[in-house]
């Protein structure tokens, strides 16, 4: 049986735990500043990686071959998490480097590849971040690059990646990519398993339930709230082994993407951020022993839920 | 004579009354180990005795009597407030041992803003008090990590220290006064005055002492004017540690007050600041507070002294204010901490020492390298400098290691304790402490006496003074 080609995207976002109250504050008016907080992977997306590891560890066991790439849109940030995918195995480690005023370069040196395009043009990190949050809110051209790469350069015919993302959290991008794939997509996805003959029984959550499907790829899955949401981490002896690993950075250009064109068609702008006041009201219960606020707490707020019920 | 499980909760219920004696089986396994074996708590796996009972003292009086109830049938009692302790302080080292936890006893007493210091009885979390006297325009200036669910009394018991330490000290330079309970329930308070010289400190006795001396009842801590818009922070990005320490030493032998001054290592550093930092980047950082003046003065004095080290480039400050913003860890990130190394196995242990600029940087280099060379599985080993004094600093070894081949039991005796173990030697080698703030524990009381050389004598007469039956906390820092 031949091998499984995997493709997981994932997105390095910003912390948002670690905004503050302020911050969130002055979203209304300013935007939120996230520039300076720490980044992580995107849930979803984490999630998403350890999946395909997981497959490829079973489908190991059943002598498949899985294939592991890996793929994200973004700056400099993002090539430590690509490490450490290689490091754990991934064999494809690419990043597209792409933002709102064009083609964007990575002058990084030891042991990342640069793309031609990527190449010619220098740009500050300022740029960068610009860039990055300038595709926050523009699902169609994620789609459209994401779809491209598939396409054009690494013809993976397995797709994993997670059901949204923030800060846009629209959560339209994997059926975009389907669509323009050509290929199913299957949404709220919690576990991929392999069957040892090509195909795939993969669950997913529904309204009612769980859904166990078994399907042959090409398609998209789209990874929901799994139980398995962290990636394992790789040991230093993993990461020695695998230091002279190459990750491709691209430009949209060697895509054969015009990003700023695509971002003036994008239907989705956004204009305003409205905080959401998710304060609560609150009673502490008074009483000299836990029988005395156990008592309190039945006759002044249980009792007449327990009676409506 | 020995007393069976039901005899001793039968005794503490007679003291308490039976509401405030646990005995649910779950609470009590779960309560044999804290954090250094937080692997048993994570994946339920049991291998510690378990305690007799849990009593929830209220008062002074309480404790006392448990006390002298557990001194009369030589129970061993194992005291708790907030229950963070990182270095198996709260482990049941032997059978049916009674857990005193103090986290009831919870009172803001006094917040004197004249004489500027705040009494309170061991249970209030530090958090609760700090919030407090912030209303007031106040700060107690102890910050540490787990300020939001440590208390007071164990704060004090462990001498632990905050981020903001280089300005305000240790617990040690901020407890003024305290009560404590000692075997045979005898009830001490020591007085609150600015500083006496009749006769030693006796504070040291009670101060870090882990539960193995006497049981602290109430504190009296030092308050400070907070002036958080005054607060400035410097960042930079170096390419090695040693560098760095000479950096920290620097700001230090000048006479500089930083609240803050630190140095991160590649590895630590990239848990972090790898949104600003290269992953072979060293990152040094400072916060310079206090009335503005003098907030300005030493940020404007040790940006002149790195400015003389070519090797550091400044970074926008605000990567710095805000990575400082979202630093302690309240029981959400506790739980979610628990929850990734549930399904990954990787887990993440700390060890810190202390020892003078000469020796550190060897210290670190060389513990680190054993490590790596020498401990399976590791997936990150770094650390940072966050403690600094006029005669030198401490090291935090942050690392991660996947479990693999053994239970969750078996994790501290593969891993935790071989690292520790080549943390003290390469630290007692050199002359430094191996222990900077989170107290001996159970975990490194097996060095104590390499620790203490010929100074054990004094540590030893204390136990034997204070505790000659032998029921505090058997185990810590004397090891069984
Ligand atoms: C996430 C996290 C971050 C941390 N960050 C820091 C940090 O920045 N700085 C730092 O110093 N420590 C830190 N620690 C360690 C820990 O929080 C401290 O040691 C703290 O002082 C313990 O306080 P506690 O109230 O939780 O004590 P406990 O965990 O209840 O007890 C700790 C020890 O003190 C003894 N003890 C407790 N109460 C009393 C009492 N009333 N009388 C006598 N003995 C008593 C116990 O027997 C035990 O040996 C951290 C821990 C965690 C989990």
């Amino acid at each position: 049986m031949s091998a499984v080609r995997v493709l997981v995207c994932f997105k390095v976002t910003p912390d948002f735990e670690a905004l503050r109250e302020a911050d969130w504050a002055a979203a209304a008016t300013q935007g939120v500043q996230t520039r300076y907080v720490r980044r992580v992977l995107n849930c979803f997306d984490e999630s998403a990686l350890e999946l395909a590891l997981g497959l490829s560890d079973a489908a190991a066991r059943l002598g498949v071959t899985v294939e592991l790439g890996a793929l994200s849109i973004g700056g400099r940030e993002v090539d430590p998490y690509l490490k450490t995918l290689v490091a754990l195995g991934y064999e494809r480690a690419a990043r597209v480097a792409a933002g709102a005023d064009g083609d964007i370069a990575d002058t990084d040196a030891a042991g990342v590849g640069v793309g031609a395009a990527a190449g010619a043009a220098g740009v500050d990190g300022a740029g960068l971040d610009r860039a990055a949050s300038g595709l926050d809110f523009a699902p169609a051209v994620v789609a459209s690059i994401i779809a491209s790469y598939v396409l054009r350069a690494d013809h993976s015919d397995l797709l994993v990646l997670g059901c949204r993302s923030g800060p846009g959290d629209g959560g339209t991008v994997p059926f975009r990519v389907a669509e323009a794939l050509g290929w199913p997509c299957l949404t709220r996805v919690t576990s991929i398993e392999p069957l040892g003959d090509g195909r795939l029984r993969v669950g997913a959550m529904v309204d009612d339930g769980l859904l166990r499907v078994t399907l042959r790829p090409p398609c998209v899955l789209a990874v929901g709230n799994a139980l398995v949401s962290h990636l394992r981490a790789p040991t230093l002896k993993d990461r020695l082994e695998r230091r002279e690993r190459r990750i491709d950075v691209l430009a949209a250009a060697d895509l054969g993407l015009d990003i700023a064109a695509e971002l003036r068609r994008e239907a989705c702008v956004p204009t305003a951020l409205e905080t959401i006041d998710r304060r609560r009201r609150g009673a502490v219960i008074a009483g000299a022993t836990p029988r005395d606020k156990a008592r309190t707490l039945f006759d002044s707020y249980l009792s007449d839920l327990i009676e409506t019920l | 004579m020995h007393l069976s499980r039901e005899a001793i909760v039968e005794g503490l219920q007679r003291i308490v009354g039976p509401a405030d004696v646990i005995t649910d089986r779950r609470i009590l396994v779960e309560s044999s180990v804290d954090n250094f074996r937080k692997l048993q708590n994570i994946f339920d796996v049991h291998t510690m005795p378990v305690p007799a009972a849990i009593v929830m003292a209220r008062s002074t009086e309480q404790v006392a009597a448990i006390l002298r109830f557990a001194g009369e049938h030589t129970i061993n009692v194992i005291p708790r407030t907030g229950g963070t302790a990182t270095e198996g302080g709260l482990e049941s080292a032997v059978p049916d041992s009674i857990i005193i936890d103090g986290s009831a006893m919870n009172r803001i007493v006094d917040i004197d803003a004249y004489d500027m210091q705040a009494t309170c009885q061991c249970g209030v979390p530090l958090q609760a008090l700090e919030d407090r006297v912030r209303e007031l325009g106040l700060t107690t200036g102890h910050s540490p990590q787990s300020k939001p669910v440590a208390h007071m009394g164990g704060l004090v018991a462990t001498r632990s220290i905050g981020q903001f330490s280089t300005l305000y000290g240790g617990i040690e330079d901020m407890v003024v006064g305290l009560e404590a309970v000692f075997p045979g329930g005898i009830v001490t308070r020591i007085k609150n005055v600015p500083r006496r010289a009749a006769g030693p400190d006796i504070r040291h006795v009670v101060i870090g002492n882990e539960g193995a001396l006497c049981f602290i009842t109430e504190v009296t801590v030092k308050l400070f004017p907070y002036f958080p818009e005054n607060n400035v922070f410097l960042g930079y990005t170096l390419k090695d540690m040693k560098t760095g320490f000479e950096v920290l030493r620097a700001v230090m032998v000048n006479g500089y007050k930083p609240s803050v001054a630190r140095v991160y290592d590649p590895g630590d550093a990239g848990l972090h600041f790898s949104h600003f930092a290269a992953d072979d980047d060293c990152v040094l950082l400072f916060m310079a507070e206090g009335p503005a003046g003098i907030a300005k003065a030493t940020a404007d004095g040790i940006a002149a002294i790195v400015a003389g080290f070519a090797e550091c480039t400044r970074v926008d400050s605000a990567y710095i204010e805000t990575w400082f913003n979202d630093l302690c860890w309240g029981p959400d990130k506790i739980t979610a901490e628990d929850e990734r190394i549930r399904q990954t196995l990787n887990v993440n242990r700390t060890t810190e020492i202390s020892a003078d600029w000469s020796s550190i940087n060897d210290i670190y280099q060389a513990a680190r390298a054993r490590i790596i060379a020498e401990i399976p599985d590791i997936t990150m080993m770094g650390g940072h400098s966050s403690h600094s004094y006029i005669n030198g600093t401490n090291m935090y070894f942050n690392y991660f290691f996947n479990v693999v081949g053994v239970g969750p039991e078996e994790e501290t005796a593969k891993y935790y304790l071989p690292i520790i173990g080549i943390i003290c030697e390469e630290t007692l080698k050199r002359g430094g402490s191996i222990v900077h703030h989170h107290g001996m524990g159970k975990a490194r009381a097996p060095w104590v006496r390499d620790e203490y050389g010929s100074s054990y004598y004094i540590l030893e007469t204390l136990k034997h003074a204070f505790d000659p039956e032998g029921i505090m906390n058997k185990g810590t820092i004397f090891p069984l």
